[in-house]
Parts: C-alpha cells; structure tokens; sequence
C-alpha cells in the first residue's frame, strides 16, 4: 500500500460533485466538453471535496492552464488536480504547465518545443498547494511517461494490473520512488468490461474485490463513473468500510526526487528535527517562492525552518549550531535592508509563525507580541482599544527585526522609539537556552536587545507598553524643490520647532528630465482637533509652493494599513547608506542636495527622531545617539557609486542606524565606543562562538 | 439627445486579484447591481484566469450577470470561447455575457505564444471569431460550423452547446474600424471612460460610426448597447465629473445616458463600499433621471 486512499466519483453533473461532497467522498472529477467550466463551476458550489478535470489539450495553450488552474487552487484554498490524456505533445505540455507555476523563479520561462512555443511567459500565479498532474494512456509510452513525470496514472482496473510494474520501473530509471505516482483506477459500472465474467464483484463495489487492486497493484485512488446518488451512497459506506479494515499508510510524506534534486551542500536535511520538518520548506518545494525573498532582495536559501514555538526555536538553533559554515540568517517580516533575512545557500530561521497578539495588563497598556507579527497587524490589533505603537513608516514590516534596533516611527517624537516601550523579552540564546530579560531579569541582555538584538539570540516575545493614541491627522504634502539645500535646511529648522505631537519625513528623487524637482513631505499630527492639526502643519505648507496636498483624520493604524498582499519578491541587491545627524545645517544640506542631484541615489529619505527619542538617556538602551533630529537614508544600486556621492555627508553624521544600512562592516558607527565596548563584552558572555554572525556581528575586537 | 431605449444597467468592473476578486462578485450581486465584470490579461502572472475566476464566481452568485471585461481574443480559441460561455450560460441560469476584446499588449501575447497581430489584423480576426462564436451557438442550423478563414479555420467543428439564453457579445472598441465591426456584427460596445482622449464627449463620434455601420448592415442601431466602464470618487462636495456625492454622480450619469445613449455603467473599482453606494443610491437615482426625461 503506497497512499491513504481516495474515494471520488467521476461526474457529468454540478448536483452529483455537491451529493458527492455531502456524502463525505474525497474528490470529484469531470471530462469531456467544457470539463474546466464546469470544474470551476463545481468548485464554487462545493466548500471541501477535491477537484480533479481532464483537460483536452487541443482546447487549452498550457501555459494558460497552467494559470487557469493556480487559479482555482488559490479560489479553493487548494483543492485542484490536474489529468491530462497522452496524445502528441503531453510531454511539453507538462512542463510547461510546471514550469509556469514554479513562480519562486525569478527569471520568465521559455519554452521552444516542437508542438508548443512559449517564448517568455511570466511565472505563476504561486497556486495553494503542489498541483498534481495525473496522466492517462495505458500503452507502454504513457504509462513510462506517467512513471517519469506525473504525480498519478489513470487507468481502468485490467489496465493498472498490466501496468503496475512498468509504472515502476520507468520512476526508478529516473530516481523516483514508486510511491511518488498515485495510481487512479476508474470504476465504471456502464463499461462493456463489466459484463465480463468475474467483473461483478467488481461493481458490486465490495471490500473483496477492492483489496487486491490496493494490496497487489498499490492503487491509490478510485473514481466511480456516476451521477447516481445511490451509487454515490453506497461509494461513500464502501469508503467507510475499507478505509476502517485496512492498516495505516506510510508515515511521512516522501520528498519526491524533483525535490531532493534542488537540495544544497552542507545542510542535512535528513537530521531536520523532527519538531521542524513538516514546517520547514526547501528549494524545491512549492512554499520556496513565498520564503526565499525579502521585500528587497533575491534569496536562494538552502533551507529555511518556520518554528511555531519557543521549544522549536531552541531546536532550530541547535541545528543551526551543528551546521558552523553554513550563512544564517533571521527573518520576520523580511524588510531587513542589510539583506541578512535570507541568503544563498544558507539556513534561515523565520519567526513568521509566532504571531500571537494579546493584552496582558488593560490599566497598565501592556501587550506582548510575537516576533513574527507585522506592525500593520499589530495597529489593528490596538485600534479598538485606544492605543497605538509606533513602529515605522510601513505596516509590512515584522515586529522583530524592528524591534530589537530601534523603531523610527510616525509617533517618534511625541512617544519615542519602538524599543523604549519594550518591558521585557523571552528569548532563545545562542546555546538553546530560554531567557527572560527586562530591567529586573538579565538587565545586560535587555539592554543589549534594545539596539544590538539581532547579535543576541532569537526574541520569541516582546512585552511592550503601548501608548493612548486616538485619530491623528496624517498629512501628505507635495512641495517644490526648485533648490533642495534651501528646501531642506528650512523643513529642518520647521520640525524642531514644531511640537512634539508632529513627527513626519521627507522624501525627494533625482531630478527627472522635464519635470520639476519636488519633495514628498508626509507628517503625523497627533491630535483630533482639525483646526489644531492644520495650524501644526501650517509651516510645513508654507515652505514651498505646493503641487499637491491631502490630510486626513485616521487611526494610526489607517497609516500603517499599506502592506502589500502575497509574498516578497524582490530581486537585486541594493545599497543603503544611513546616518544620525542633530541638524539640517547649511552645509549638510548643501552636501545632500549634491547627493540627490548626482543620480547616484534613487532614493533620499529624512525621518523625524528627537523629542522623546532624546529623552531617553544614551548609556540606557544599545541604541545610544540620542540626541539626534533626524535619521537619514540614500539608497542606489551601485556600492562603489553610493559610497563616493555619499562620503561629502559623513563628516556630519553623529553615528548612524542599523535598520537602514546594508554596509555590515559599519558597526563602530551604530554604535559609539563604550556602547561597542559594552556589547562586545556581552557578545563574549552570551554567544561566545558567534552564532549570530551574519547580520552586523559584533564581532571581538577589543 | 440619444436614445437607444435599452433598460440601464450598472455593473462593477473588477481587478482579477488573488483574494478579493470572487469576494467582490458576491458584494456586487448582493448589493444589487446588475452586472459584475473582470479583466483579463493572462500573460499577468499576478491575476486571475478570467474565465476560471468568472465561473467561480458564478457559481457563488444568485443573480447577477457577469462577462469578461473584455476576454483576450489572441490566447483563446474562438470556439472554446463559444463552447464555454455557454457551458456557464446554461449553468447559471443565462446569467453569461460576452465580453471580447480584438488585443492589446502583444508583447505580453507573444510571450505567453500567441500570434502577434497588427491593429487591423487583429480586428478581422475578431471578426472571423464572432462569426465562429454565432456558428456553434447556432444549434437550429444543421450541419457543422463553416469557417475557412485568414486567421481561424474550424470548418467541420460541431455546433453547440447552445446558450440558455440569447447571449450578447460586447466587444471594447474604441477607433472607427473596430467600432464598424460592431456597428455590423455586435450586440455592444464597452469602451472604458478613461482611454477616451476627448473624454465622455468622445462617446459622440463612437456612436456615429456604430450607426453608420449597423445601417450599413441593415440593423437598428439599437442593436448595439452602448455600455461603458467608468472610474471615479466618492467625496463629500462636488468638485468634477464623477467626483462628488451620490447625487452628484446619478445627475453626471443621467446626463451621459441622455445625451449619448449610454444604457450601462461598470464602475472599476475594487472597494466594496463604493460598490454598495453605486448600487444603492446612484443607479435608483439615475433611473429615475432617465425615466422622468424619457417620458
């Protein structure tokens, strides 16, 4: 026995798919004209059961059905298969339809056969599950391709019995296990086999005439050719009846050979703990294209391990200690600019499933959140009670990555950072062990955490006391930047007089060929009053002639409520270059406008620190240049470029922040020195033999 | 003042995207509109299969009509098209419409394999199509379908399924030869308001070459629904066309079914508030404008 079994009907008729969903049986499967229409009618008046359609080739282009049939497996949540019957060109169509649908690769798929031409087709969508392909044709040249290719075979009971073995052998020429192709067997009460001697027994649809077809020959599924709702009844007490009197399948889900063959050097994936492997994800499976790449960046990790608790953090990590040359890296929400939430070739360690949410302290406003939460699930989740936690500027980010180097948000000045609000922290350290640190409990870690957390261990979940925000006025303004120092030395000296109730930033591009230079300038007004709001923007409006303005009255988390929907996908490699500075002075301006202006950057970037951020003593947290005004970013594509237009601004800067640089080697500037000194010496006591070494390692250099 | 006489239909006009577009059929049909329609670029690898996303959602739904907005010609097969919309015609009760577009983006069609055609190419091709679509509808003739042309050639195909009921077949037509096509061949056009260059005013020289051509073809001219998708802004105060309150919209709405004979509005948007509003109170509001004008 090779599966669980399956027990379909094969149907003409939407009723008899619902009669046969209501009958408990597993699947439903249409062929003939309009098979797809119908499947995807079905599919719609139906809520559980499988669908499986036979598609006639002559009437669909593959690589259009490959994404008709992503489509209903994502409108379904996951319950499509697909069966095609072995004519001239199955081979091709079959990997086409495979091809398209592997949309973690990146690169569009091309296609030059001899019965098909798909010369440079976008990939996917990324359906919900592996859609199998089931193949049909009892001749030895189907049945090989089905051995070499398919996930099923689809034959009658006389032909699985001639078959069996041929299907076999064709899946070893090609390092497949047998268990990797389903056998399909189709009971058709109406065909002319059935009034053969000893076919009766057969349609009797008895335990005694099913065994053999299971036991002797490993099929795995049967459909019933029927609409009829007692044929369908009697099917779904069969069902019953074997599924009780037979033994248990096979454990664990094989790998199939398509994916153990994308497996990469020096991870062993056959000693993935057992807490981990049904959760972890590998190149060649489906979930790779919705982990592998960061919101920035393209990522080929080896493996990547989506532990859902503390324990299997601690089991991860152990895996992680077992494999010392492999890169590793720590993923929440995979905004990280530094690119170390994913790798090449490496393990990943995501926090993604450890997203839980709840209110531990109502008078106190003090929650505890999962590392792998995103900060526009976690405004939602403050919203109804009043409360608010600012975060950054974009609701996609994870609350990990964030949380553990500081947290520049659209309430900075008004309530701080993000981790000035952190109570405490259960994490996993480098040696597995599980800690608490607050200011009573390991008062070194906690205050290493806050700045530096990433050197440190893995945070399973933040305690933070939120802040009473009501709606706020959000501004988004569009100003002339006819001469950007000017522009930017007045917006500076604009925000550090304005309250504390107004936190914002300024975004400006390079100047584009017939248009004129303008800047985004967005802010938060922290009030409800609209009158008070708009006299609080009033300078900011003032400071240059507007092209375009909007201001709305919303809850924090309507600002946050941006991220994009699906997976990550970015591509490239991008450079960012961050710094701290306490003024817009002339001269930093100067040196900016000159970087905006070289091309060299594609973006510029200005978030408002200071206020409470600067209240917060700078030996108290590891995130220590307090006194700065603003943080400020430029990102472009070329390191060597970057680096050259941005050396002018150095001389300005008062550090820089972690969150926004991609230079891993630019640590002494995070951090000033009896700051490093400090952590350096933490590094030492807690994660001596530099487990977490690929994302700003403190390194030991003192 | 133009007037074709057609009952007013008002419609959503939605993205193909992976979560909401079934979602947002369901909001369409509840909220009481009569038409809910989806784009269709499949060499998008972001989007929905039209056709698989518009019988899913068919299914899901009760009442409403619902067609492709409009279906790229160039990656299916004439004959299938028949064959399937009127699969789903007789599966949901004559609810299907069908929207057909000549195709844009041929980059996006060759990629994927399809044949790239030039503008005019592409518009007698869709003619060949419509005439092929008629064939296998038409189960009343016997014999199989008879098309040996330029760009299709099916001659020998069987006829049917045949529709539940008498399907229209709209196409998106925009520029003078299109627009005789379906002047002399169609039961519509659905241009979408923002690719007028002149715009609402435009709907004027689209409705000449219709007529002229369908005259041409010894039809009425109100054999041809002129429909149109349109995109706007719900906002408290009144600034411009289609930005504004509801009754702001029923009176520019009113006005464009009046002075060019436009009988089908298909509001593009992909938020279900502005659905509800559309169909709760700017469609009873511009029926009511057109009914008092019209008697």
């Amino acid at each position: 026995m090779l599966h669980r079994l399956e027990f379909g009907a094969l149907v003409t008729g939407a009723g008899a798919a619902v009669e046969a969903e209501r009958r408990g049986l597993d699947l439903v499967a249409v062929q003939g004209d309009g098979a797809w229409t119908r499947l995807s009618w079905i599919a719609g008046v139906t809520e559980r059961i499988g669908l499986v359609a036979q598609i006639d080739l002559a009437e669909h282009a593959p690589a259009v059905l490959a994404r008709s049939a992503a489509s209903l497996d994502l409108l379904t949540g996951g319950r499509v298969t697909l069966a095609l019957a072995d004519e001239p060109g199955t081979a091709e169509a079959v990997e086409i339809v495979r091809n398209v649908l592997d949309a973690g690769e990146p690169r569009p798929y091309r296609h030059l056969g001899e019965h098909y031409r798909v010369p440079q087709a976008q990939r996917g969508p990324l359906p919900a599950h592996r859609i199998a392909i089931w193949l049909t044709g009892a001749d030895a040249r189907s049945v090989r391709l089905a051995g070499r290719t398919a996930e099923g075979w689809i034959g009658t009971p006389d032909e699985l019995a001639a078959t069996g073995k041929l299907l076999d052998e064709a899946a070893a020429e090609v390092g497949r296990e047998a268990a990797e192709i389903r056998r399909v067997v189709i009971l058709d009460p109406r065909a002319a086999s059935a009034s053969e001697p000893g076919a009766a027994d057969l349609f009797e649809l008895s335990v005694a005439a099913l065994l053999p077809l299971v036991v002797e020959h490993g099929a795995g599924t049967f459909l019933l050719r029927t609409d009829d709702p007692d044929e369908l009844r009697r099917f779904a007490e069969l069902r019953e009846v074997v599924l009780r009197e037979l033994p248990e399948p096979p454990p664990a889900p094989i790998k199939p050979a398509a994916v153990r063959a994308k497996r990469r050097p020096g991870i062993d994936y056959d000693n993935v703990p057992a807490s981990l492997a049904a959760t972890a994800v590998e190149p060649g499976d489906l979930d790779y294209a919705r982990v592998r790449s960061t919101y920035m960046r393209g990522g080929a990790p080896g493996l990547v391990l989506r532990p859902r608790s503390t324990g299997e953090v601690a089991d991860a990590l152990a895996f992680v200690r077992a494999h010392p040359g492999v890169p590793f890296g720590l993923r929440s929400g995979g905004h990280g600019m530094s690119g170390r939430s994913t790798n090449d070739g490496g393990i990943v360690l995501s926090v993604q499933a450890l997203d839980t949410m709840e209110v531990l302290d109502a008078a106190e406003r003090l929650v505890r959140i999962g590392p792998g939460a995103r900060w526009a699930d976690v405004a939602r989740f403050l919203m109804p009670y009043g409360w608010a936690l600012s975060s950054g500027d974009y609701g996609g980010v994870g609350v990990s990555g964030l949380a553990t180097a500081g947290g520049v948000g659209w309430l900075a000045r008004e309530h701080g950072l993000t981790i000035d609000h952190l109570r405490a922290v259960k994490m996993v350290l480098a040696d597995g062990s599980v800690v608490r640190a607050s200011d009573d409990e390991n008062p070194d870690l906690f205050w290493a955490v806050r700045g530096a957390g990433a050197n440190f261990g893995v945070v399973t979940s933040f305690d933070f006391q939120v802040d009473e925000v009501g709606d706020v006025g959000f501004a988004q303004l569009v100003v002339a930047a006819d001469d950007p120092a000017d522009l930017l030395v007045r917006w500076g000296r604009a925000i550090e007089a304005a309250p504390r109730t107004l936190s914002g930033q300024l975004i400006m591009g390079p100047p584009r060929p017939g248009q004129p230079a303008f800047a985004q300038l967005m802010a938060v007004v922290d009030a409800a009053d609209p009158s008070v709001i708009v006299d609080t923007l009033q300078p900011l409006a003032q400071l240059a002639p507007l092209y375009n303005q909007n201001v709305v009255l919303t809850p924090y988390a309507g600002i946050v409520n941006n991220a994009a929907e699906g997976y990550h996908s970015g591509q490239g490699d991008p450079v960012s270059r961050s710094g701290l500075i306490e003024h817009l002075t002339p001269a930093f301006a100067k040196a900016a406008a000159e970087l905006i202006a070289s091309g060299a950057v594609h973006w510029f970037q200005i978030r408002t620190v200071g206020g409470a951020v600067a209240d917060i003593p700078p030996a108290a947290t590891a995130y220590a240049h307090r006194s700065a005004n603003f943080s400020i970013v430029a990102m472009g594509s070329s390191e060597r470029r970057v680096d050259a237009a941005f050396a002018p601004l150095r001389s300005h800067f008062d550090g820089m922040y972690l969150s926004f640089e991609t230079g891993l080697d630019h640590v002494a500037d995070a951090f000033p020195p009896p700051t490093l000194a400090r952590l350096r010496e933490l590094k030492r006591r807690y994660d001596p033999a530099g487990l977490f070494r690929d994302n700003f390692a403190l390194g030991d250099q003192s | 003042m133009t007037d074709y006489g057609h009952d007013l239909l008002f419609g959503a006009f939605v993205t193909p995207s992976a979560t909401a577009g079934a979602e947002l059929a369901v909001v369409a049909d509840r909220a009481g509109l009569d038409l809910v329609t989806f784009q269709d670029h499949p060499y998008v690898a972001r989007f929905h299969d039209t056709w698989t996303l518009l019988s899913y959602a068919a299914a899901r739904t009760t009442r409403i009509k619902l067609a492709a907005n409009v279906l790229n010609l160039p990656l299916r097969q004439p004959a299938v098209i028949a064959r399937s919309h009127a699969t789903l015609d007789r599966l949901s009760g004559g609810r299907i419409e069908l929207g057909l577009g000549a195709g844009a983006f041929w980059d996006g069609v060759e990629a994927m394999g399809g044949r790239r055609l030039t503008a005019g190419q592409s518009i007698d091709a869709l003619g060949e199509a419509i005439d092929i679509i008629r064939q296998v509808w038409d189960t009343s003739t016997p014999g199989p379908v008879r098309a040996s042309g330029a760009y299709y050639d099916v001659s020998g195909a069987k006829r049917g399924p045949a529709p539940a009921h008498a399907m229209s077949i709209w196409l998106g037509a925009y520029k003078p030869r299109m627009l005789r096509l379906a002047g002399r061949a169609a039961d519509g056009v659905v241009p979408s308001l923002s690719y007028l260059p002149g715009g609402i005013n435009d709907y004027a020289d689209l409705n000449r070459h219709i007529d002229e051509a369908a005259e041409a073809a010894a039809r009425p001219p109100a054999a041809v629904r002129r429909l149109l998708n349109i995109n706007g802004t719900f906002s408290d105060f009144g600034r411009s066309f289609l930005d504004g309150p509801a009754e702001q919209w029923a009176e520019d709405l009113a006005g464009v079914a009046l002075d060019h004979g436009v009988s089908a509005f298909i509001l593009a948007s992909d938020n279900p508030a502005d659905l509800e509003l559309f169909a709760a109170e700017v469609a009873p509001a511009v029926r009511d404008l057109v009914a008092a004008e019209r008697a």
